[in-house]
């Protein structure tokens, strides 16, 4: 991942700060950064959010394609999700560099939502065993200044919830084959309910605390993270220790404690701002990328 | 070769029918005893089977043997390190790569590792990395393969478990052992150690909050070094799985200290000074 | 096996451990090889025999040790045996085969500038003078390099230099001074940096 060098006068300034619940830049330990969400902001799209935290912007971009239902579970349809660390976010990622961040965060974005809960995936079966939507979850890197896991969270649900894919009929010929016939009328479509999908909250051990939304330089100070995936009901669907050092046991549990607290609190202010931006309809004022 | 049109190809892709057997096992209720008569809501770990050693072109070796699971891991170096973007020469560095055997699962998998794998080696080098003294291995690389020969659950747990014994089988200084451990949660009750039938379950059963839990634990200086879970689980839940797990991994220790205690005095037996 | 003889010269129980376990407090003993100190107490990073040893001193040194030696890897100031593999204008490649008297079981390279050829006159030194490829050569490791390079070598002492080398007629040749070297065979004299090979290298 893009890193900073610290020094160790830096570092034990960083160090202190913490102690007293004081960030260097004003915050304490458990606040978030300036965050902005723009939905819609791709035209074609079936979904799209752009998500600026700090000085980290993602853009997520979800288009739904018809296909087959995996064979053990006919009656669903299913996500697939691809991160791409492209060398605009960080020089680092140029060639093949990024490809490890990129598996390492799509792998856990499956995790996040192998649930049943989460998303419901049955709506997204047309026909069962035949077919279904596969919604292609595109996340794209545009600016890397730390806590990319929580971004990239918050725009995948600013983005499913502004997923809209069109309603499907299916009639027989007469043949007794099945015909799939997609609405031409472009209001009538289908919503996804984005209540229960979680968001992603990373929380950095640094001495004896743990923040929230650590910028570069504060990560550099840590050894070990803890991410945690929690829905708006504080259900934790995914968590994992990342990082090179080790966490006592005791710590886990004050950590998971803070994410649910922090991953709670998260949702509600997000959906009403979902849901505000959305009545604007034409009227909103479109801002686009990095402005 | 002209193309036989009489006959009928079969299609590109094909699946075993026996996966879509409904197997019993599946739907088994939650208060009902494990399918291979283990306790519920109880730390009962198979019992493992463990062996240093057996490799003899590795600097190190183990094999674990869990129920049907079984891994094998091999451990070469310290090593000239291949990687030269690494900025910081003063310490080591540890690869890791998880394979598995394409006849490991019920489904057949491919040579090519996979981004599961890719996924596994991943957590199983930030699992092991904490207790590697890597400070005293500059400019090198340490690399620990693991090969997965049969996949029967928990194959995370087992992987870290075998690849710590091979890194102490190796010579390889590190700050404690790390053993491995996964629980399998299934509304209000648990299983610790899940097999392959259990771990996969959860789709066809119901509507309740399930989830898998995986834990790395340095058992003398009482640390995780790696944390995993999937599902969904309440806060309570998951710490007290967490807690489930580390008692599970102190149930290993002992085994696994005599595994490697036998491995040092067969390699250099206290009989043989005189 | 000389340590399993000192093992049993003070023959307490013979214990053994594995990587993590607590053997003694700081007060107690003093740290030697196979074991790191954490809290004031000393902890094994071996699986191996525990090993007490008294030398005289106020504590005696507490290791943990293995049928092989501890990989050793070469550090700065290890006086290392390697093999000259290529040599252009201004360095000679080589390949590191011992640490001290302790073969390493993979290969690492090494490089040994011009200028760290020999201590006086580094401005007139000629690599193709100093090393010539399949040269055995005694050298002290000073840096571990950076990202892009190797080890970094030096021969800048009268016991470091080349110890072993054939002539081009193909015998090993004998040293008759600080920078020749004469193939017993044909006579021939051949420039090298040649080593005053001490006593207590001839065993590497």
């Amino acid at each position: 991942m893009a890193t900073v060098q610290v020094s160790e006068a830096e570092k034990v300034y960083i160090l202190h700060g913490i102690r007293d619940d004081l960030r260097v830049d004003g915050r304490s330990c458990e606040d978030y950064r300036h965050m902005e969400v723009e939905t819609d902001v791709v035209s074609n799209t079936d979904g799209s959010a752009k998500v600026t935290l700090g000085h980290t912007a993602v853009l997520v971009g979800v288009k739904a394609e018809i296909g087959k239902p995996k064979p053990m579970i006919p009656n669903e349809g299913y996500l697939e999700f691809f991160v791409d660390c492209s060398a605009n976010a960080t020089p680092e990622f140029e060639g093949r560099g990024g490809e490890e961040l990129g598996t390492e965060l799509s792998n856990t974005l499956y995790k996040v939502f192998n649930n049943q809960h989460s998303l419901d995936l049955r709506s997204l079966c047309i026909s069962p065993g035949e077919h279904c939507w596969v919604l292609y979850v595109d996340v794209l890197l545009l600016q890397c200044d730390g806590n990319l896991y929580d971004a990239i969270s918050v725009a995948i649900k600013a983005a499913l919830f502004n997923t809209k894919i069109p309603r499907v009929h299916i009639s027989s010929d007469d043949g007794g084959g099945k015909e799939i016939e997609l609405s031409d009328d472009p209001y009538d479509r289908m919503r996804l309910d984005v209540e229960n999908v979680p968001c992603i909250v990373t929380l950095c051990k640094i001495g004896h605390r743990q923040v929230v939304d650590a910028t570069l330089q504060e990560k550099a100070c840590s050894v070990a993270s803890l991410i945690i995936s929690v829905t708006h009901k504080g259900i934790i669907t995914c968590t994992r220790k990342v990082g090179r050092g080790s966490l006592d046991p005791e710590s886990i549990c004050e950590m998971t404690e803070a994410g649910k607290r922090v991953g709670k609190a998260l949702h509600s202010p997000l959906m009403k701002l979902l849901q505000q931006e959305e009545s604007l309809g034409k009227k909103r004022q479109k801002v686009g990328f990095l402005g | 070769m002209p193309t036989d049109t009489k006959r009928v190809r079969g299609p590109d892709v094909s699946q075993s029918p026996f996966l879509f057997w409904s197997r019993p096992a599946e739907v088994l209720p939650s208060h009902e005893p494990r399918a291979d008569g283990r306790q519920r809501d109880q730390v009962d770990v198979r019992p493992v089977f463990v062996r240093c050693g057996l490799v003899s072109q590795a600097k190190g070796s183990a094999y674990i043997e869990a129920g049907n699971t079984k891994v094998l891991c091999c451990v070469y170096g310290p090593r000239e390190t291949e990687r030269k973007d690494e900025t910081d020469m003063k310490s080591g560095r540890l690869t890791t790569d998880m394979r598995f055997a394409p006849f490991s699962c019920p489904e057949r998998g491919s040579w090519i590792q996979g981004s599961q794998d890719k996924d596994f080696s991943l957590m199983l080098q930030e699992s092991l990395q904490p207790a590697v003294c890597l400070h005293r291995y500059p400019r090198s690389q340490i690399e620990v393969n693991v090969m997965v020969l049969e996949n029967s659950g928990s194959i995370l747990a087992h992987a870290v478990t075998c690849a710590s014994m091979a890194l102490a089988d190796a010579g390889i200084e590190m700050y404690d052992l790390v053993l491995g451990c996964s629980l399998r949660q299934d509304g209000g009750s648990y299983v610790v150690d899940p097999t392959y039938p259990e771990e996969n379950s959860w789709r066809s059963g119901s509507r309740e909050k399930r989830g898998g839990l995986t834990v790395a634990f340095l058992p003398s200086l009482n640390q995780v070094s790696g944390l995993q879970s999937d599902g969904e689980m309440a806060e309570e839940t998951l710490t007290a799985g967490i807690r489930t797990c580390i008692e599970g991994c102190y149930k290993l220790y002992p085994v696994i200290q005599q595994a490697l205690i036998k491995a040092v005095r067969r390699a250099a037996p206290p009989a043989a000074e005189s | 096996m000389r340590w399993l003889s000192a093992l049993t010269d003070n023959m307490s129980p013979l214990r053994l451990c594995v990587p993590g376990e607590k053997l003694c407090s700081v007060e107690d003993c003093s740290t030697g090889t196979g074991v790191y100190q954490r809290h004031g107490y000393i902890y094994s990073s071996l699986a191996g025999y525990v090993l007490r040893k008294n030398e005289g001193e106020e504590l005696p040194v507490i290791s943990v040790v293995r049928e092989t030696e501890a990989q050793l890897l070469p550090d700065v100031g290890a006086i290392v045996t390697c093999k000259v593999t290529g040599i252009n204008s201004r360095f000679a490649k080589v390949h590191i085969l011992y640490v001290g008297s302790t073969p390493l079981k993979d290969r690492f390279r090494g490089t040994i500038r011009k200028e760290d050829v020999r201590e006086s006159e580094k401005d007139k030194v000629d690599i193709y003078k100093s090393f010539r490829p399949g040269d055995i050569v005694l050298a002290k490791v000073i840096s571990l390099g950076d990202v892009q390079s190797t080890y970094l070598l030096t021969t800048a002492e009268n016991e470091l230099g080349v110890v072993v080398a054939h002539s081009e007629a193909g015998a090993q040749m004998i040293p008759i001074s600080w920078r020749e070297m004469q193939c017993p065979q044909t006579n021939a004299k051949e420039f090298r940096k040649v080593a005053r090979v001490q006593p207590e290298y001839l065993e590497a």
